[in-house]
């Protein structure tokens, strides 16, 4: 009896945990489909791009006769969702009112994503996953570059491959301090810092005053990205830190721009200027502990200034300025991409043109979700954006992330949020680069040939 | 139809019927997939792009020879470690929610109930009594005097020792369940017998209570070690593997391999080597529980 009943359990437990294995091996059939799918896409390449220049007069006329039909919109705002896309809907529909427009939200987009493009079918407009290679682009997408827009707008050419664009950006963030105007009242700070150094004080002020100056959510890995993506940027005042990585053996090194960077948090960490204990931190109580001025301030994009006000805040009391991370006294700031959107190629895709134009010109998206305009001579509507803007702060634009670069770190199997979180708590950080140094060089000289 | 064939045949039509469903379930679900993480294994592909190139053993090199890989192991030991706790602190309140006592009903639903909370639940639970400043652990600490700072979550010695007692707070009345059934299943007159000829309970407890469970201990050992293998959600919720990396674990590292890296020829290869290694560690168990059990 015993042993049946081991071996039962034995046996159950083989075959959840192989069952747990499959889920790998499900996107490797859809991956036959997929280049099953591939090639068809090229024999039938030829139509597409013929019938491309035709569709571009009608996405200028609006409400032209061609385009009509269903086309779906993959989005990842689930919370958008019977809200607000009900009234997009609604006002698409009223201007090109032979389209049926429907959205289909989903969660963890960028894996989900991939495994839909793999299978093969795919709705009209999405949002191009960040793990899809630009070199990819023409077997499933179409280039955009034939809609034409009310004015310049910001990274045209960031999702383009071989001089064609895929990637049209559905809005754009910067980073900079978030902070808590209440909070550096009550600590006395009267002038926002310009300089590094003023920045220390200011940060010593809110510590004398029992507030945590800076909110670096260390635990949960992700916060730490501005250290290693805008920081840097600011530093530089270019945004090809990460690409510049593929030219070299030794990309982490104490006296370049992550090295600086780095020793910038390590130095707040060491002074004490981050939360009490780094390694227990909790983001979602942050956004409250910052709307209620228990932290002053948090080095992220401006997409969580809405996310503090609901916590609590009120939106006057939080404030938004350029992080300075030297002494020149020159503002600079990173300006990022958000999702971009891509169309399917296979799809409907002059209804799915007219309505990205629309999502970019008219929808109002980018003022709801608190974006940077991707249309370049759009002011943003977000209070906060605008007293950024009043520091005068030089733009860093993105630069498209360097394939070399993306595959060395990966064959490397180089976690950059880990890296931080290792050179903050290490008693020898130079010991911490040089074993990724180590682990870098070895991937390079097998990618890099 | 059925009446014109023989008895025999019948049957075998009967049998087939009756299994072919779940067969073709098991080779669809479970053995199909493990062919094809098999196969991946041997690849280098990427997670999109249509060709995999066969680069034979060169994702097992890598495994074992990138200690960044295989050296998070040693994370698991703490779950080992505590998971041995477990089973002798199961077995006790098992025999002692097997005697006479007074609400042992209670008691046994109370320590079995963590188990049917859902793990990721539990996790985030926990987050709140191990937090550094206002988790109710420190709290509870400061009220009794003592030093109320300790980072449960953030102190790389102990890290993984936090961890598993979560695991022995969830699985312990689980394990407790089984001994407890087993104990059940011991006649009463062996331990009536015993007391008369004068045995205490200790010798009760060695000489008749431990053989007659010796298989459930068997099966628990093996449920506690791939637990501490294949531990997962704990450290993913709560300490996303840190303090820098040191709560990461294998499982952890798969995922990562495959998901962040875009490595899935090598996240597969990683999947295999865990399941052997499950194999090796069972049939070494197995080995020394028949060898002191016959």
């Amino acid at each position: 009896m015993k042993k049946t009943m081991a071996y039962s359990m034995v046996s159950l437990l083989l075959v959840t945990s192989l069952a747990a294995c499959g889920s790998n091996n499900e996107s490797a059939n859809n991956d036959k489909d997929a280049a099953a799918n591939a090639n068809s896409n090229t024999t039938a390449n030829g139509g597409t791009n013929g019938s491309a220049p035709a569709n571009e007069g009608s996405a200028d006329a609006g409400g032209d006769a061609d385009i009509s039909g269903k086309v779906v919109f993959l989005t990842n705002r689930t919370d958008m969702v019977d809200k607000e896309y009900k009234d997009y809907e609604t006002r698409f529909e009223a201007k090109y009112p032979k389209v049926d427009l429907q959205f289909e939200a989903i969660t963890d987009y960028d894996k989900n994503e991939k495994i839909r493009i793999a299978s093969g079918s795919f709705p009209d407009v999405v949002l191009l996953s960040t793990l899809i290679p630009n070199a990819e682009f023409p077997k499933y997408f179409e280039p955009l570059d034939d809609i034409t827009f009310e004015g310049d707008i910001y990274f045209k050419d960031f999702k383009s491959f071989e001089g064609k664009s895929y990637g049209i950006s559905s809005g754009n963030s910067t980073v900079g301090i978030v902070y808590n105007k209440k909070a550096f009242e009550k600590a006395g700070i009267t002038a926002i810092p310009k300089t590094y150094d003023e920045f220390l004080a200011a940060a010593q002020k809110l510590k004398d005053a029992g507030i945590v100056p800076l909110a670096s959510n260390f635990k949960d890995k992700w916060p730490l990205g501005a250290w290693y993506n805008d920081v840097p940027a600011i530093i530089s005042g270019k945004a090809d830190t990460a690409n510049n990585r593929k030219d070299t053996d030794t990309p982490f090194t104490l006296d370049n721009t992550y090295g600086k960077s780095f020793s910038i948090i390590k130095e707040l960490y060491a002074k004490g200027f981050l939360e009490k204990d780094v390694n227990s931190t909790n983001w979602e109580q942050s956004k409250k502990d910052v709307a209620q001025g228990k932290f002053g301030m948090y080095l992220l994009g401006n997409w969580v200034i809405n996310q503090v006000v609901d916590a609590g805040a009120k939106t006057e009391d939080v404030g938004f300025f350029p992080f300075p991370a030297d002494n020149s006294g020159q503002a600079k700031a990173p300006l990022n991409p958000d999702w971009f959107y891509g169309v399917n190629k296979d799809g409907n895709v002059p209804a799915a043109k007219a309505f990205i134009k629309w999502m970019i010109e008219e929808s109002g998206y980018d003022d709801f979700a608190g974006f940077i305009p991707t249309l370049k001579s759009k002011e943003p509507k977000l209070a906060q954006l605008t007293e950024f803007n009043g520091y005068k702060p030089t733009f860093v634009e993105a630069l498209p992330t360097d394939d070399t670069a993306l595959s060395i770190q990966n064959k490397a199997q180089i976690d950059m949020d880990g890296l931080v979180q290792e050179f903050v708590l290490a008693k020898d950080p130079q010991k911490v680069l040089d074993k990724v140094n180590g682990q870098w060089a070895k991937a390079r000289k097998e990618i890099v040939k | 139809m059925l009446n014109n064939l023989s008895f025999k045949k019948q049957r075998l039509l009967i049998i087939l019927g009756f299994t072919i469903v779940p067969l073709l379930l098991l080779l669809t679900f479970s053995y199909y997939p493990t062919l094809e993480l098999i196969h991946l294994s041997f690849t280098n592909w990427d997670g999109l792009s249509p060709d995999k190139s066969w680069i034979g053993w060169d994702n097992y090199k890598e495994v074992f020879s990138n200690s960044e890989l295989f050296g998070v192991f040693t994370h698991n030991f703490a779950y080992f470690a505590v998971g041995i706790v477990q089973n002798i602190a199961a077995i006790y309140f098992a025999i002692v929610l097997n005697g006479k006592l007074r609400g042992k009903l209670f008691f046994r639903l109370l320590l079995f109930l963590p188990y049917i909370l859902n793990g990721v639940a539990v996790s985030y639970l926990f987050g709140y009594v191990f937090d550094t400043t206002q988790g109710s652990l420190n709290l509870l600490l400061h009220a009794i005097g003592l030093n109320g700072d300790t980072s449960w979550l953030g102190n790389e010695t102990f890290v993984n020792y936090t961890l598993a007692s979560i695991g022995f707070w969830k699985f312990m009345g689980f394990n407790m369940v089984i001994y407890l059934a087993a104990l059940q299943s011991i006649p009463a007159d062996l331990y009536e017998a015993a007391s008369i000829d004068g045995a205490t309970g200790w010798k009760q407890f060695l000489y008749i209570t431990l053989p007659n469970i010796y298989k459930i201990i068997e099966l628990n050992f093996f449920l506690t070690v791939t637990g501490a293998l294949e531990v997962f959600d704990l450290p993913f919720v709560l300490t996303n593997g840190g303090p820098a990396g040191s709560s990461e674990t294998y499982v952890m590292k798969i995922l990562e391999t495959a998901f962040q890296f875009n490595n899935y020829g090598l996240a597969s290869a990683m999947s295999v080597v865990l399941l052997l290694f499950v194999v090796v560690v069972l049939s070494i168990q197995r080995l020394i529980f028949s060898r002191k059990g016959e």
